[in-house]
């Protein structure tokens, strides 16, 4: 008998998706405890625990793990994220905005909570971010701190998230959105604050500016992939599957991919980013690039 | 009756600050693509008539331990900048429901709900960027900077100044003294701690600007509430405002108000006691508290 030939090391992609999404929701667990006022405290743990999959604090630790960092150094910088990201969602779903009344197949904050306390609850996600990743990083340089402070700032202003959802607002109803302004707005919406995600945690973990700016193109390019890929999904998905309202960007005569270069040319677009976004990782030590690389894949096969 | 005879003059202290600091804002907010935001953005940070009593009062604790003024302006300008976002989001029909803010209509009205909303979302993080980015960390170390990071934060955050608002909205009949010391203090506290961090205070030092700043921003609530009541008396209703909050004044009548701001005066100089040692410096805190309650001088400014 011939000795078993060693196997190559594989990577469990969903073992490695739930054991880090489970250590994030512990981690925002207990960064966002319910206190008083017990009512904002609750609308916020509500959207912020409501399950999702945590693909953006897994970018940030998987960066910083990737650039010689570990979990722990970056996972306060990951749950400021998910706060952001959760903060977004409550006042992108109030009435004077996208006015919707599901989020991750649950009635959206504002249906439960009341519209004011979803305001608030969304600035006091918004400000614990920044308290959280000044108090709670440990074992970083303050200087490090500093600059992760300034990215994730930029990222989520009027530069960034907001001038996405601006440029969308005063889209609606507009017949002739070019290819360059629809890329405006998910550039800006979406693709921030992933980028900001990958950027954080290459930071902390001590990552070069070569590194650093490598890994923020590797971000930028699955920010757009993630938005493509979502446009695909609302034109061939039912609402059940989505779990939230399928079709509407549609009805509200939102521009997508699929509505500005068809089906098959968003599919390609796709999946040339995703090329892109894979030879940014060259060079980097493989076993660690795994969970990035596994990463642009889930986004660009998921199917919700 | 400051506890000092030396001369100082607030008003021009406070004009010449006022001057360097809109100058900082308006540069730190150009207006570019996409324009609606950074218009409703400057419509309420650069408003006519802003007082910029957070600026000052962060600026005044800090050169109470001496240190170039440079230090201190970044954070300054931030807390302008976080101030106005918390007073858009304040202002909207689901909240207070002003139509009006210092004598203009308010951002909402102008610009729309969501505009506001996003304006108030956007600002919070310029505060942020305009600190990291501008502070000089040849006179400020990085952990001082993310100790005012953090203390911005908290201040305007869940346990600060959106649990006053809450309670305000929502709260029990005897949360009067959290919502004014969180609605109104809380900016002003953040805003004396921020000087004295910044600087490398002590921590005792710290708690005492802690109580100053507290007690200053209820005074100066407090005396506004009353000097617009006073103002009403006679006259028709002056309010435009459909959800009125609760005040001293509207619990507790004119007299027993003005009793609290005399206590809060009180307060709010026996926490300077312990700063006697730094002389002149502490001259422009003890001045911002006979300022609250005499409003000695009025100009375009103010």
């Amino acid at each position: 008998l011939k000795p078993e030939e060693p196997k190559p090391l594989k990577f469990d992609f969903k073992d490695y998706m739930i054991s880090k999404a489970s250590s994030v929701n512990q981690a925002l667990e207990s960064a966002v405890s319910a206190k008083e006022p017990l009512k904002i405290h609750e609308s916020m743990r509500y959207s912020l625990l409501a399950g999702g999959k945590r693909v953006r604090p897994i970018l940030c630790i998987a960066a910083c793990e990737l650039v010689g960092g570990n979990e722990s150094i970056s996972m306060p910088a990951a749950c400021a994220i998910e706060m952001i990201h959760t903060m977004s969602l409550i006042h992108d779903d109030l009435p004077c905005m996208d006015n919707d009344d599901l989020r991750r197949g649950k009635p959206t904050n504002h249906k439960v909570f009341g519209e004011d306390v979803a305001v608030l609850a969304g600035d006091a996600l918004l400000a614990f971010a920044f308290e959280h990743i000044a108090t709670a990083t440990l074992g970083v340089p303050p200087a490090r701190i500093v600059r992760v402070v300034g990215e994730l700032a930029k990222a989520i202003g009027a530069e960034g998230l907001v001038a996405g959802q601006v440029v969308d607002i005063n889209s609606e109803g507009l017949s002739d959105v070019g290819l360059e302004h629809l890329e405006f707005i998910h550039e800006h919406k979406t693709a921030k604050l992933l980028e900001a995600s990958v950027v954080l945690g290459a930071i902390l973990g001590g990552g070069s500016n070569e590194d650093v700016e490598k890994l923020r193109k590797f971000a930028r390019c699955i920010g757009l992939l993630f938005q493509v890929v979502d446009d695909i999904l609302d034109v061939t998905k039912s609402s059940q599957e989505l779990g939230k309202t399928a079709g509407k960007d549609l009805v509200a005569d939102k521009v997508t991919y699929p509505k500005l270069m068809g089906i098959d040319e968003s599919r390609e677009f796709a999946e040339k980013l995703k090329r892109e976004a894979e030879e940014q990782l060259v060079g980097f030590d493989p076993l660690k690039a795994a969970p990035l690389i596994a990463l642009s894949n889930y986004i660009a096969y998921r199917q919700n | 009756s400051t506890t000092t005879s030396v001369k100082f003059d607030l008003k021009t202290y406070w004009s010449n600050l006022i001057g360097e600091i809109n100058k900082n804002l308006d540069d730190a907010i150009q207006v570019q693509y996409p324009d609606l935001i950074y218009r409703a953005m400057r419509y309420s940070v650069l408003a006519k008539g802003a007082k910029r009593a957070p600026p000052v009062m962060c600026i005044a604790a800090y050169e109470l331990f001496g240190g170039s003024r440079a230090a201190a302006f970044p954070t300054a300008c931030a807390l302008e900048m976080v101030h106005a976002a918390s007073l858009i989001h304040d202002d909207l029909p689901c909240m207070d429901d002003d139509p009006s803010r210092r004598g203009q209509p308010s951002n909402h009205t102008v610009f729309g709900v969501d505009m506001a909303i996003l304006a108030g979302d956007a600002l919070f993080p310029l505060g942020f960027r305009h600190i990291v980015s501008h502070t000089p960390t040849d006179l400020v170390p990085e952990s001082r900077i993310l100790r005012v990071i953090a203390e911005i934060a908290r201040s305007v955050g869940s346990t600060g100044m959106a649990a006053g608002q809450f309670l305000d909205l929502e709260g029990g009949p005897n949360a009067i003294d959290f919502i004014q010391e969180k609605k109104f203090g809380e900016m002003s506290e953040c805003s004396a701690v921020c000087g004295g961090l910044l600087a490398g205070a002590g921590e005792e030092e710290i708690q005492s600007l802690r109580r100053y700043g507290r007690a200053v921003g209820v005074l100066y609530e407090v005396v506004d509430k009353v000097m617009e009541e006073r103002k009403k008396t006679g006259t028709e209703n002056g309010s435009e405002k459909k959800k009125q909050g609760k005040s001293y004044v509207s619990i507790y009548g004119v007299e027993k108000a003005m009793k609290i701001a005399e206590d809060l005066r009180e307060k709010a100089k026996r926490e300077l006691d312990g700063f006697e040692k730094y002389g002149d410096r502490v001259v422009p805190l003890y001045s911002f508290v006979d300022y609250a309650v005499d409003r000695g001088f009025t100009t375009d400014v103010w």
